[in-house]
């Protein structure tokens, strides 16, 4: 079965007066170490469907199973801990602790699933080393640049061994030349097997995945494999 | 183990603001001040007064015209009775058979001089020969004062010794002759120290026979007061009983009127001290309360602001898995670790204020495991009470809007 799958999936804001349709049933099929890239203008509904994709948020209608499991009937506790155990985020804007070092960034997940300080520790330097960032533990965001915060992020979203990678706009904040060094980096993740999925309206970003997803008004317009 | 990371959190937020935190800290420490003064003081007082009155003995009671009263009425019913007497004295002594000891006994006051020193005003407390037996005060060098003395109204006293600090510094007092107002008494016994109490000197008195006095100064206007020791613990209600009756019948009371007289026994003395001052107990405790609970809303205030400055921490925690209890815990642990350590501090404070204050008064006073628990339990559970809002609000965050929110 697929890693992700999403059956005529609606995300409906009800704003008092009237109801906004973000996701006008969308459905897709998403295989495991598949590289997608989810594009579309703002407003397209990309957002929605990558915080419903990262189990942030319920479809109000249709379904959706991730490794088979039915997210759309899970409680709050559970989406948390598939948040924790099967996906990794990846933010534009980081969304590091901004006091915490490096280590204990990408120690954080670890925290919330039970495993013990020493195992925690190993794991963070094992996450910041496929990151390159080994050198680094001790940082905080504001000793490091922009490049490195973004891979600390990647480091954090490694770290528990995630199903998916979903990363959102990851280079929005960076300028070219650091954005094509974390690309490379997301290019390495996907040949070691890791799943990745991208949400951009950047085409060189977009550009490096396998197949790109495009919506428009909160439906698939398109969905083409590349390279 | 969650539990332990969340914990350590918690700790660290609190000390990446450490100005804040201990401002906020502040509140509760006052409010722990003022109330673990008053429980410590006030305890301290009853546990002196308490050891005070035990020293009469558990089979010990008096009897007296009046010894306590609660209101104004009260007392102007009380004051119109008739004295206890010599009369009284010497029929409990002869027809009460639960009596073990009997002894009447007055106070006054007089100027004590020997040589060029003298105390002004220095107690005379004047009783029979079996006084010493009843009472607290114990010869700590020469004798008490017999029967003979009794008979034959010697001018003999067993001196306090604040008298004998006072007047005798480097002289042996026994055998000295002193004067008690106009009066010259040969002092032939020292008492124990007693100590201070509530500021008050209790050494610088003389103890003489109740005869002498009489002839010397002659009966006080509040009459005598008698104390009896009943022949054992077990008897001493029956004991009572049974002075009751023969007073009753002594002085012509009507069986369904109430005793002219008021009998007082160490237990009774202190339920009637205990529930005179718990309702003011109660007030005080009520009072310093109201400081604890302004602490406690400093408390949810500075937590209501940390919630809302760190939503975005919140986001990122809820986004990589973090559960709505992991975050409320994160926000209670930080609220409970400032109430609680600012109930430590402030019962410390409290303590030593307490101690000084009451040690002003010549009492001592050491932390009641009570107070202590006590003291925690309002700490944490002030905690507690102000910190579940603020925790519970950021728990319920929805991840989104935090991780969106600048």
């Amino acid at each position: 079965m697929a890693l992700i799958e999403t059956k005529d999936i609606w995300r409906t804001y009800d704003m008092g007066h009237e109801k906004v349709h973000a996701l006008r049933g969308v459905s897709i099929v998403i295989e495991k170490g598949e590289y997608v890239a989810i594009m579309g203008p703002s407003g397209s509904g990309k957002s929605t469907l990558m915080n419903l994709i990262g189990c942030l948020d319920t479809p109000s209608k249709g379904e959706y199973y991730l490794n088979s499991k039915a997210v759309n009937t899970l409680d709050d506790n559970e989406l948390a801990n598939i948040r924790n155990r099967e996906i990794g985020f990846v933010f534009q804007t980081f969304n590091l602790l901004p006091r915490a070092t490096s280590l204990h960034n990408v120690e954080l997940p670890l925290i919330y699933n039970g495993t013990s300080t020493q195992e925690r520790i190993v794991k963070a330097k094992e996450a910041l080393a496929k990151v390159d960032l080994a050198d680094r533990i001790t940082h905080k965001p504001n000793e490091l640049s922009g490049g490195e915060r973004q891979r600390v992020a990647i480091a954090r979203a490694l770290v528990n061994n995630p199903s998916l990678i979903l990363a959102d706009e990851p280079t929005g904040n960076l300028d070219s030349k650091t954005s094509e060094e974390i690309m490379k980096l997301f290019d390495r993740l996907h040949s070691q097997g890791n799943t990745i999925i991208t949400v951009t309206h950047e085409q060189s970003v977009a550009s490096h995945a396998h197949r790109i997803i495009s919506l428009f008004d909160g439906a698939v317009a398109s969905d083409k494999r590349i390279n | 183990m969650i539990g332990f990371s969340i914990f350590g959190i918690a700790v660290n937020a609190i000390r990446a603001n450490k100005l804040r935190s201990s401002l906020t800290l502040l509140g509760i420490v006052f409010g722990m001040v003022s109330i673990m003064t008053i429980i410590s003081a006030l305890e301290g007082m009853t546990n002196s007064i308490k050891a005070e009155i035990g020293r009469l003995g558990p089979s010990t009671f008096m009897v007296a015209k009046m010894m306590i009263t609660t209101s104004r009425e009260d007392y102007f019913k009380k004051i119109k009775r008739k004295s206890i007497d010599l009369k009284s004295a010497d029929l409990i002594t002869n027809e009460c058979n639960l009596c073990e000891k009997v002894s009447p006994r007055t106070f006054a006051q007089a100027r004590i001089k020997y040589g060029s020193e003298y105390i002004r005003d220095g107690r005379i407390m004047a009783g029979t020969y079996n006084l010493i037996d009843i009472i607290d005060i114990e010869v700590a060098q020469g004798r008490f004062h017999s029967m003979e003395d009794d008979l034959h109204r010697s001018q003999v006293v067993l001196i306090g010794d604040g008298v004998k600090e006072k007047l005798f510094s480097g002289i042996d007092p026994i055998g000295k002759t002193l004067r008690v107002g106009s009066k010259k008494y040969t002092i032939i016994g020292i008492a124990k120290k007693l100590g201070p109490m509530f500021g008050q000197e209790r050494d610088n008195f003389v103890v003489m026979p109740l005869s002498t006095y009489g002839a010397h100064f002659g009966q006080t206007r509040r009459g005598l007061n008698i104390v009896i020791k009943a022949l054992s613990v077990e008897k001493l209600e029956d004991a009572m009983d049974e002075v009751r009756l023969l007073l009753r019948s002594q002085r012509g009371v009507a069986y369904d009127e109430e005793d002219d007289f008021d009998m007082m026994t160490a237990d009774i003395f202190l339920e009637l001290l205990n529930s005179i001052t718990r309702v003011f107990r109660i007030a005080l405790i009520g009072v310093s309360s109201i400081s604890i609970v302004v602490g406690g809303i400093v408390v949810m205030n500075v937590m209501m602001v940390a919630v809302s400055e760190r939503t975005r921490e919140i986001g990122i925690r809820k986004a990589i898995g973090a559960k709505r209890r992991h975050i409320l815990l994160q926000f209670l642990f930080e609220s409970l670790i400032l109430t609680s350590s600012g109930g430590l501090v402030g019962m410390v404070i409290g303590h030593l204020l307490a101690k000084f204050l009451v040690g002003m008064i010549d009492m001592n006073i050491s932390p009641s495991a009570l107070a202590i628990i006590a003291g925690l339990s309002i700490s944490m559970g002030t905690g507690l009470v102000f910190g579940i809002y603020p925790a519970l609000k950021a728990a319920k965050l929805d991840p989104i809007k935090a991780l969106s929110f600048e």
